[in-house]
């Protein structure tokens, strides 16, 4: 008999404290005999050919120890081996180097890196490097890469196209021709970035005598990070050890693939010392993303429903890289169509190379960019009907009935009851009073809009062909003592995951969480695995350790009903730090002492099962579907969370400028394990979608230098831009993960982004203007209102 | 992480500050609270070999009540003001601009109105309210000391009007009559600079009528532009009044400036607007004062 006592309490996070006093140590809080700082030259052109590097004056300064070009740099390492190659799917490759050679394809790409006693003095030197360029045609934006005559990024390649795919089809032609109404319009979505609290972080220390290298790091994904370095440098996956200590925020951006990854450990075996590099704030905010632009169309009928969508996504990628960031114009293709009975859904991508920084993972990946869209159509659907916006989702969710459903693209939604969801959101919201008001406000001059969206967000990816697994492993195990030991696979980026692997094991083997400790991001210590990306940690960390606590408590079980005279394992429970004789629950052992006597005694109380006390067990969620149906669709995904988003806001007519007053969410991820954790999810995901809908943007100077960098330039919400987030729940669980648990984690920040998206311009809507383009900036808003009067007066 | 040495002073005395300034002024930083100077010297935007600290410089902090007004020291920072008395004269205004300075507690504590003002920012909130004030700005330098209008001190953004080896020491603040006082700022949020500014102060005589108004807008132009709404004096109507101070501020902003928060176009486009709030805000002040309503 099992126990399931801590599922679904909001127990506090394990090391919470340590975290809040600032004890926790992060990777740049680690400290080696001998270390040294690295910093990194980076380029001030968009696009050059480095004509010569003068590093003289550098290797002169007090404290430098070495220096490093892209040149020498090239008989040290391996190209970086891509996280997703987009020559796997049909796109072309590029061979992504630690450092520059020869020629520069964006404003702050790694030309040439320095080591130094103190990081003071690495600056000091990087900032004495001289790079003579010699400046070559640049393209700044994707409809500039894809002209005619736009010069190429990369030799060998025909067009600055990285990789274009459609993921859909459906006669929309038909659809069109057979539906009420059709209409087109294009949207376009910022440049933005994912700004973790803590930058990226690497500590590298090469042991010449053992041969191995040990590395340090920000990264999500410590398996496959070790993968990357053994290739790159040359060496045995054994040889190398990585650990990921604890993440202040990951957002994707600490997923593989960073020059910087490589950097610290050739400089390392360079020169025999540890070597740490920490990214200043500017060089993170060269991290990008979601740059893209849609030209869609939707037929639909009087009556509100879609009968067909197409839409054409180009994506602003910046330079190739090696890590995973294209992959979101994929997934972002993949999700058109999210929540909605829309069977005609033609939808193709493009990812287009430009001279800036690429992109990289960002929370959301893709996922909210569709949902975007998505709401966006809907909502000009009931402009063009006359229908309440709320009707038009009504008429076109999927109902709870018809699930699991597949969508046009493939996707096998699994669970879900969407409509009961958006009545308790409106009813939150007092969705009818909310109008009535609008309306008197309206008469009094205020612009006030409330806009409503539907998200749904596919979770726990696996990527066919990368190191992108759907599935992870846990090892539980019990010491003499009794202290329990889960070493996972999945990592945390800070969201406490841990402690809710810990709730699950705790549960299952009845012991207290103090006698639980949980080993994450160690290389040589757990089991392979994927770490954290895509929501992913619940279902796969989650679902193995219950495994494996259900294969070590069986064990415990068998010994204890030796050592109660009991029939067998099914006649004990484990429970409250006891072995329970189930018929007579005064007869009980401490679950220490049946321990002990397991390792002590094997050969009398473990005779006849595998003495071993743990177990290693995987999770393979059975709903992802790799293999192509007859329509030559996969389904790579294990869950498919949902929310629905109502956003009250008012705009200054005078200014342009927009106050969030009101936000309700309700989500649903199926079963919650700790809903201190889910909630703490959701709260961060909405306040970076309201950041994305009013005012995150990477703005760049002509020629193609970021200018944002810095959080008074890059401008994140704060406390006092937001309202009180209101948050309720439903629980539909799925039917295929263990416990019915689904993704928590990216959803909340699409859907925030289109619902406030939606209220601005339900606010402007009887001025008769719109805007199309975000951020929702003061400018942009104003604007737009100065252009509906123009027209009007004209 | 500021990169190489540093030649680091902390001063205790003007004539110790203007002295250590003098040895190599073009490769000295000075720093107020160094909320600007800090950063840009970590990002490489400016260089230095040395930095001379004014932070123990108990003169500069201090603010003192003069025949003509009030002796207003350089490094006085905006929580001094939060936290000070300043509910009558000219630091009634500099508190409520203070009271909008976004950043958090740290950037109120450490962030020096003397220190923005030299820094000259167009979209940074001391100088306008300063320049609102009518406020002189004291300077000393190898010469001795010299006192000019505190606008004239803003050569253009990001330009003082400094020389090299001189130091700004304080401002003095004239005597004002009790009047209404208004500060309105447009931002993109609260992680953002202000766009536009507008600081005003206006007395209103027996019967109700504006006497006396001085309204300038900051972050529209590279400087302060003081408005010239002299037209308005004797009205009493303020739809009229305020239509007035729009238009005047539309027509006085020729050449917007324009960083990577807004374009010239929009800065220009809502400045008015931000006047007007500004105005409107201090009428009713000085209504409120006057039935009593305030103190």
């Amino acid at each position: 008999m099992v126990s399931d006592g801590l599922l679904g309490a909001a127990v506090r996070k394990q090391n919470g404290d340590r975290f809040l006093t600032g004890r926790i140590e992060y990777t740049g809080d680690l400290r080696m005999a001998g270390m040294a700082h690295m910093a990194v030259v980076r380029s001030t052109h968009a696009h050059a050919r480095i004509v010569a590097i003068d590093t003289e004056r550098a290797r002169a300064l007090p404290g430098v120890i070495a220096l490093l070009t892209g040149e020498e740099a090239l008989g040290l390492a391996e190209p970086i081996p891509h996280n997703l190659d987009p020559a796997g799917l049909g796109g072309q490759h590029a061979e992504i180097r630690c450092l520059a050679v020869d020629r520069v394809v964006y404003a702050g790409e790694p030309v040439a890196a320095v080591v130094a006693e103190t990081a003071g003095e690495a600056l000091a030197a990087a900032r004495a490097v001289t790079v003579a360029y010699e400046p070559l045609p640049a393209v700044l934006n994707a409809q500039d890469a894809l002209a005619p005559d736009a010069a190429l990024l990369y030799p060998g390649w025909a067009t600055n196209e990285m990789i274009a795919g459609e993921t859909a089809d459906g006669d929309f032609e038909q659809a069109a021709l057979d539906a009420d109404h059709v209409i087109d319009g294009e949207l376009r979505i910022q440049r933005t970035s994912a700004a973790p609290m803590e930058p990226r972080t690497y500590l590298a220390a090469w042991d010449e005598r053992a041969q191995r290298l040990s590395w340090f790091g920000t990264t999500q994904n410590p398996h496959p990070m070790r993968w990357v370095l053994a290739v790159a440098l040359r060496l045995s996956e054994s040889q190398v050890h990585v650990v990921a200590p604890p993440l202040g925020g990951a957002f994707g951006l600490k997923m593989h693939g960073h020059p910087e990854e490589l950097l610290v450990a050739i400089l390392s075996r360079m020169t025999g010392r540890p070597v740490r590099w920490a990214e200043s704030r500017a060089e993170c905010l060269l991290a990008a993303g979601r740059e893209q632009r849609h030209r869609y169309r939707a037929a639909f009928d009087a009556d509100g429903r879609i009968r067909g969508i197409e839409d054409e996504l180009v994506a602003d990628h910046g330079a190739a890289a090696a890590g995973p960031g294209w992959g979101m114009a994929f997934v972002a293709s993949l999700a058109v169509g999210t929540g909605y009975d829309v069977q005609c859904c033609r939808v193709t991508y493009r990812v287009v190379v430009t001279n800036r920084a690429p992109w990289s993972g960002v929370r959301g990946f893709g996922k909210e960019s569709a949902n975007l869209l998505m709401e966006t159509i809907v909502e000009r659907v009931a402009e063009t009907t006359g229908l309440d916006p709320v009707e038009v989702r009504r008429r076109n969710l999927v109902t709870a009935d018809r699930f699991p459903y597949r969508t046009a693209t493939g996707l096998d939604l699994d669970s879900g009851d969407y409509h009961s969801l958006l009545d308790k959101v409106l009813s939150k919201v007092g969705y009818t009073d909310a109008r009535e008001r609008q309306a008197v406000q309206r008469a009094a001059g205020r612009h006030v809009g409330i806009g409503i969206a539907f998200e749904l967000t596919p979770e726990g990816a696996d990527i066919p062909g990368a190191l992108v697994g759907g599935y992870d492993t846990t090892t539980v195990k019990i010491a003499p003592t009794g202290h329990v030991t889960v070493l996972t696979g999945v990592t945390s980026p800070g969201n406490g995951n841990e402690t809710a692997i810990a709730q699950l094991v705790a549960g299952r083997l009845g012991v207290p969480l103090e006698l639980l400790d949980v080993v994450q991001g160690d290389s040589s210590l757990c089991p392979y695995g994927y770490g954290n990306l895509s929501s992913r940690s619940m279902i796969t960390g989650g679902g193995s350790a219950l495994l494996a606590a259900d294969e070590l408590g069986q064990k415990l079980r068998t010994v204890a009903a030796r050592m109660l005279e009991a029939t067998g394992p099914d006649a004990v429970v484990l429970r409250d730090g006891f072995a329970i004789l189930v018929a007579d629950e005064g007869h009980a052992i401490p679950i220490g002492a049946v321990a002990h006597a397991a390792h002590t005694l094997a050969f009398i109380l473990a005779l006849g099962i595998d003495p071993a006390m743990e177990a290693t067990c995987t999770y393979r969620p059975p709903n992802i579907r790799h293999l192509p149906d007859e329509h030559g669709r996969i389904s790579p995904f294990a869950s498919f969370s949902n929310a629905v988003h109502a956003a009250i806001v008012e705009v200054d007519p005078e200014t342009g400028v927009t106050v969030l007053r009101r936000h309700v969410v309700g989500h649903d991820c199926g079963t919650v394990v700790n809903p201190a954790f889910v909630d703490g999810q959701v709260y961060g995901s909405v306040c970076a979608g309201i950041g994305l809908a009013l005012t995150e943007e990477l703005l760049h100077d002509a020629d193609g230098v970021l200018r944002t960098d810095g959080f008074k330039s890059y401008l994140l919400p704060r406390a006092t831009d937001l309202p009180q987030i209101e948050l309720l729940h439903q629980c539909t669980p799925s039917p295929f993960t263990a416990l019915g648990m689904k993704g928590a984690g990216e959803s909340g920040l699409g859907g925030a982004q289109a619902a406030i998206f939606n209220a601005i311009n339900d606010a402007l809507r009887h001025r008769g203007a719109r805007i199309d383009a975000l951020p929702a900036s003061p400018a942009r808003v104003f604007a737009a209102l100065a252009q509906a009067d123009q027209a009007v007066a004209a | 992480m500021i990169a190489g040495a540093l030649d680091y002073r902390l001063p205790e005395t003007v004539r110790e500050a203007t002295e250590q300034l003098a040895v190599e002024p073009r490769d000295t930083c000075v720093i107020g609270g160094g909320t600007w100077v800090v950063p840009w010297l970590a990002s490489g935007e400016r260089t230095a070999g040395r930095v001379v600290d004014l932070r123990r410089v108990a003169e500069l902090r201090a603010i003192r009540a003069t025949d003509d007004g009030v002796l207003f020291g350089a490094t006085v920072t905006y929580s001094d003001l939060v936290r000070g008395d300043t509910s009558a004269g000219p630091l009634r205004l500099l508190a409520l601009m203070a009271r909008g300075v976004t950043g958090g507690v740290q950037i109120r504590n450490q962030g020096t109105l003397g220190g923005s003002f030299v820094a000259a920012r167009p979209s940074s909130d001391a100088p306008t309210a300063l320049v609102a004030l009518d406020a002189r700005a004291v300077v000393r330098g190898p010469g001795g000391e010299r006192r000019l209008a505190a606008v004239e001190l803003l050569a253009g953004a990001m330009r003082s009007a400094l020389a090299p080896a001189e130091l700004l020491t304080g401002f003095e603040l004239p005597l004002q009559q009790d009047g209404g006082i208004g500060y309105v700022k447009l931002k993109r949020g609260a992680s953002s600079w202000p766009l536009v500014t507008a600081a005003t102060r206006l007395e209103l005589d027996s019967s109700g009528r504006l006497e006396a108004v001085r309204l300038v807008v900051g972050g529209a132009t590279a400087t302060p532009l003081v408005i010239d709404v002299s037209t308005v004096l004797g009205s009493q109507g303020d739809v009229a009044v305020l239509a007035e101070v729009e238009r005047r501020t539309s027509a006085a902003v020729v050449e917007p400036y324009a960083d990577v928060l807004a374009d010239g176009s929009y800065r220009a486009a809502v400045a008015p607007v931000v006047a007007r709030r500004a105005v409107a805000m201090a009428l009713a002040d000085a209504r409120r004062d006057r039935s009593g309503e305030r103190r």
